[in-house]
């Protein structure tokens, strides 16, 4: 049996759960069987048929479809995945307002009804210029002006470049909204609308779940997704691919289906990010809307009346 | 006269559509789809994952939570391979359990029968997989300005090994959530050799700490021989070092335990210089206390 | 100009002593009291139902909690003006005022506090901050100097309460048993011996050194705030003297109309004479004129550039929606008490309490306007969100907690004048005699 050191039991799952499945195999006949940094062990053994007839044991953990993590302290939370940069590309080209990474988004991580951690703006730059739907997550900037103000640490930025809120920890002073230029944090009025399976939750800052009132909440990447070897919801949602995610250290961006080298996909692409004269240096890269795949009256369909008749003035 | 045949014309008219719909309502039909793949990981660790879907017109929706029963080539109950419970993605995992050996060992292709038990709403309905026994091998090389990867599929066929042909393919780079291709074509098609060759075109891509990079050879979905994967580490990449520098900064930005030095030296320095003195008042304060209380007969104002 | 009838130190004193609420003082702690506990009958309710009681929402997520915040700030900081800044230049006709100050400061600067703790959405986590607390946001440099002003502001009160303290407990039968017993608690040990006098003294006037620089500090941070974001509208290097000038003006215009109500209920005519309203007149213009300097740099300067963030804020402001409001308080809160207060005739205590309320009134209105307009203009359009959060306008729960914190630092300067007297006794005792020796 290859063992498995404890220090790797919440490594990062790289390569998914189809790679996963080599590691935990007691045979060596491939040299280059996955590493064992994949392996998420239950300690639990079970026997099965391979494909040559021979038996072999694997972790029970490979028997679900999705596989069940460790759960992570508050402390490897705030640290982040060690060796990642997530960096995000939506390309506005591809983006129709079809707004499924915003309910998936919402779905997921039980966003108050009307308040959405991903919005899908109707945007037009001057007046002569083509109108265009830009969906805006949080932009996790490398100089984020909303954890600048943050006076108890409740939100922070990882080692791994994503911004979370410690729902358990915020004060509610609400500094942060005022900070972020981007309106991408929301604030939880009341109580929280939470199934009860969901409110009895222990919180966690990697779900943003269970919500809590008078927190502040906002997108959070969903890097217990990606722990996962998953893709964002709103990245897994989209039909058109509009979202990429990635790690910079990897050089690549994928939305599920297609998967670019980041650095070739900017350059040629010409992709920017928002607001880059404030200085907050988001790891949001936006591709602009060129060689559309639909044109921008299609998206009119699902915006709703109040602000149609402001995108359309 | 005339309005009354109207309205009579009208109300005629209404019926029909209120049938119309109600018939199309009927024809809406509830579609369950169950699918079955197939999966070959590196040529030892087979798995099936069982898909349920629920069609309702357009729509489709995963089933939650029902119970598939499946069975290796007959649905005898000593050919029975697990029963399945879905989870909320309407997906479920099984394994071929260790008995099976003999039937699995027996024949080159074999049929998987999900049968999904019958429920006081539902039929017991049934579905059959077949699939093909095969393997996958990967091998590169790598000259001066030129690295390939050659991919072979085999088969088995009347228990012999035969070379696969026309098995489409991606060969990629495992990357977080997806595979990048490793050349220009997207996917790669097996000759009659069962070979299929790709040029490494990723020059600089960025590997693991020692440049190593994971290729991946999938066959995806394929009728005949179901999912296959292989994977194969190689020194192409450039060694990355994860740099955690930036975290480690004293910034505005960072945690309260990695303030800037300016910041805790002003903050600190104005602080105890202005609660010292505070300080110091506060112990002025005491000692007029102690002033007065030795100063016992109060009843002579002294002069200011 | 001593006049022949200059009052005697008995008299001084007995005119001076703290009163019991007449008829009109006992209805005006009431209602200040009743009004007080409707603000704490709304938060109750917002404890319970959260911030949702509010109309504030994603975007206007500063509501008239945090302006009346920079309000209370704003006019704590006349504490550090006439005590401090006047008593180190020596000037000396202020001295009757300079209680008044200081109580205004200290009441003002506790409701501050208290008001940005109802604004929390979670109040119960208020020691996260000493024991999260991170140097590096603005508000924990607010919480540390308000804190500290708060400190130096009792201290201030304080020390020249003592000589005082020692009259007062002479009147045991005036005041009653339990105040009686209040003022020895507080100052028995003060013997006034020539050591003592020189240690308070001297710690006076450390204290009124320090203050100053705290004093600016207290503001220039509650600013930045504001400033240290990106949002049109705050994103100014104004900002910091902005303020500033503008809490000395109305923290002044916050004296005048103390003054008045006092010299009216106390018959303080004889302390607070016409001579004073004269001067403080003089100051209020000259404060008024720093802060309408101070405005038309703020705006005057980006409405010249009309950027394209702060075009929308400015245009709504000068002609849009909240032009009434904006041009209330530059009229209102500057221009007519200047026009009223340069002529002497309108530097006589009616007319300058007319122009100090307004002045406070003025006040008010323009903190609203700092927060909530600006909040409005994001950079990204408001889209995606329900109707009711494209505007703001406060909900009773957040006028009744505004007005109640209002009641409640009346409340405390009401309570403040029943208790310790309200112009310094030994003091003005020392400064008559002192006329008279000259004289």
């Amino acid at each position: 049996m290859k063992e498995v050191d404890a220090s790797s039991r919440r490594k990062f799952l790289i390569t998914g759960l189809m790679a996963g499945m080599a590691a935990g195999c007691n045979t060596n006949q491939n040299p280059f069987a996955n590493t064992d940094e994949t392996v998420i062990p239950s300690g639990e053994k079970v026997k099965l048929l391979s494909v040559d007839g021979e038996i072999i044991e694997v972790d029970k953990a490979f028997l679900k479809p999705v596989p069940d993590l460790p759960t992570i302290s508050n402390k490897e939370e705030r640290k982040g995945i060690e060796g990642k940069k997530f960096v995000m590309v939506i390309d506005l080209s591809r983006c129709k307002n079809l707004k499924k990474c915003q309910s998936a988004c919402n779905h997921m991580h039980h966003v108050h009804p009307g308040q959405n951690w991903i919005k899908v703006y109707g945007m037009q730059d001057a007046e002569q210029t083509a109108p265009y739907w830009q969906p805006t997550t949080c932009m996790h900037c490398d100089e984020p002006p909303c954890v600048k103000v943050c006076p108890v640490d409740a939100t922070f930025k990882r080692q791994d470049g994503i911004v979370l809120i410690d729902s358990d920890r915020c004060i509610g002073c609400r500094f942060c909204m005022a900070a972020c230029p981007y309106s991408t944090r929301v604030f939880n009025w009341g109580d929280p609308e939470l199934p009860e399976e969901i409110a009895e939750q222990k919180y966690s800052c990697e779900t943003s779940t269970p919500q809590k009132k008078g927190t502040v909440g906002k997108c959070d990447f969903c890097p217990d997704m990606v722990r996962k070897g998953q893709l964002p919801h709103c990245v897994s949602a989209c039909p058109n691919g509009v979202f990429l995610f990635g790690d910079m250290n990897e050089d690549s961006v994928t939305n599920g289906s297609e998967t670019f080298r980041f650095s070739d996909l900017i350059k040629d692409k010409a992709g920017y990010r928002l607001m880059e004269d404030l200085g907050t240096r988001p790891r949001v890269y936006y591709l602009p809307p060129v060689n559309r795949n639909f044109p921008f009256e299609s998206g009119l369909e699902n915006e709703n009346d109040e602000d149609k008749k402001n995108i359309l003035k | 006269m005339n309005i009354h045949r109207f309205l009579f014309l009208l109300l005629a008219l209404m019926i029909t559509v209120v049938i119309r719909v109600e018939a199309q309502k009927d024809s809406v039909e509830q579609k369950e789809i169950v699918r079955l793949h197939y999966f070959n990981s590196n040529n030892s660790l087979q798995y099936l994952l069982l898909e349920s879907i629920l069609k309702t017109g357009k729509k489709s929706e995963p089933q939650k939570h029902k119970v598939f029963k499946i069975f290796l080539d007959s649905d005898k109950v000593e050919n029975h391979i697990t029963k399945v419970l879905t989870d909320e993605y309407g997906k479920a995992k099984a394994v071929i359990p260790v008995s099976l050996k003999p039937i699995w060992d027996g024949a080159s292709s074999h049929t998987f029968i999900v049968v999904a038990e019958a429920t006081s709403k539902e039929e017991e309905t049934s579905s059959e997989f077949t699939i093909t026994k095969s393997k996958i091998a990967i091998d590169t090389s790598s000259a001066e300005d030129a690295k390939s990867i050659t991919v072979r599929v085999m088969k088995l066929n009347n228990g012999e090994w035969v070379p696969a042909k026309d098995v489409e393919m991606k060969i990629a780079v495992l990357r977080l959530g997806g595979l990048l291709q490793v050349g220009d074509e997207e996917s790669y098609t097996t000759d009659s050799t069962g070979t299929a060759t790709a040029e490494f075109k990723k020059a600089g891509l960025p590997g693991d700490q020692q440049g190593n990079l994971i290729l991946s050879a999938r066959v995806e979905d394929n009728d005949e021989l179901g999912n296959l994967s292989i994977e194969k580490s190689v020194p192409w990449g450039i060694a990355t070092k994860p740099d955690n520098n930036f975290f480690a900064q004293r910034t505005l930005w960072s945690t309260r335990f990695k303030t800037p030095i300016w910041l805790l030296l002003m903050a600190y320095s104005i602080g105890i210089g202005v609660w010292g003195t505070l300080i110091y008042l506060v112990g002025q304060i005491i000692k007029i206390k102690k002033l007065g209380d030795h100063f016992m007969d109060g009843s002579s104002q002294p002069p200011m | 100009m001593i006049n022949s009838t200059a009052p005697t130190s008995e008299e001084i004193t007995r005119d001076l002593l703290p009163q019991k609420f007449g008829t009109r003082g006992k209805i005006w702690t009431v209602s200040l009291m009743l009004i007080s506990l409707v603000g704490v009958f709304a938060y109750y309710r917002q404890l319970k139902y959260g911030l949702e009681v509010t109309h504030m929402r994603d975007y206007v997520s500063w509501g008239i909690y945090i302006s009346n915040f920079v309000f209370f700030v704003a006019i704590s900081l006349v504490g550090s003006l006439i005590t401090a800044i006047f008593r180190l230049a020596n000037v000396k006709w202020s001295t009757p005022l300079t209680r008044i100050a200081e109580i205004i400061a200290v009441s003002a600067i506790v409701f501050a506090s208290i008001i940005i703790i109802v604004d929390m959405g979670r109040p119960e986590r208020f020691m996260n901050l000493f024991i999260h607390g991170r140097i590096q946001s603005p508000i924990m440099w607010d919480v540390i100097v308000i804190g500290t002003y708060f400190f130096i502001s009792c201290l201030l009160l304080y020390f020249p309460l003592l000589p005082d303290l020692k009259i007062l407990i002479r009147f045991k039968d005036q005041t009653g048993k339990a105040l009686n017993r209040l003022y020895r608690f507080q100052g028995s040990f003060w013997k006034g011996t020539k050591a003592q006098s020189r240690i308070s003294r001297k710690s006076i006037h450390i204290l009124c050194i320090i203050i100053i620089p705290v004093a600016f500090c207290i503001h220039t941070v509650t600013s930045w705030l504001f400033a240290t974001t990106y949002r049109p509208g705050w994103d100014s290097t104004n900002f910091g003297a902005y303020f500033i000038s503008g809490a000395f003006l109305v923290g002044a215009g916050g004296v005048v109309v103390a003054m008045y109500v006092f010299r009216k209920v106390y018959k303080l005519e004889n302390y607070i004479t016409i001579k004073h309203f004269d001067k403080m007149g003089k100051i209020v213009v000259l404060l008024a004129l720093l802060y309408l300097y101070f405005n038309v740099n703020e705006y005057l300067v980006p409405a010249f550039k009309m950027k394209k963030p702060e075009a929308e804020h400015l245009t709504e402001l000068f002609l849009g929606e909240y032009a009434p409001v904006f041009w209330f308080a530059i009229l209102v809160g500057m221009i007519i008490p200047i026009l009223i207060l340069v002529f002497k005739k309108g530097r006589r205590p009616l007319p300058m309490f007319i122009a100090g309320s307004m002045v406070v009134v003025g006040a008010w209105f323009k903190r609203y306007l700092i927060v909530t307009p600006t909040l409005l203009h994001p950079f990204l359009p408001m889209q995606e969100v329900p109707q009711s959060f494209h505007r703001y306008f406060p909900s009773w729960e957040e006028w009744a907690i505004a007005m109640g914190s209002l009641a409640g630092a009346l409340l405390v300067i009401t309570f403040f004048a029943r208790i310790y007297p309200i112009i310094p006794i030994q003091e003005t005792i020392t400064e008559q005699n002192g006329k008279d020796e000259h004289s």
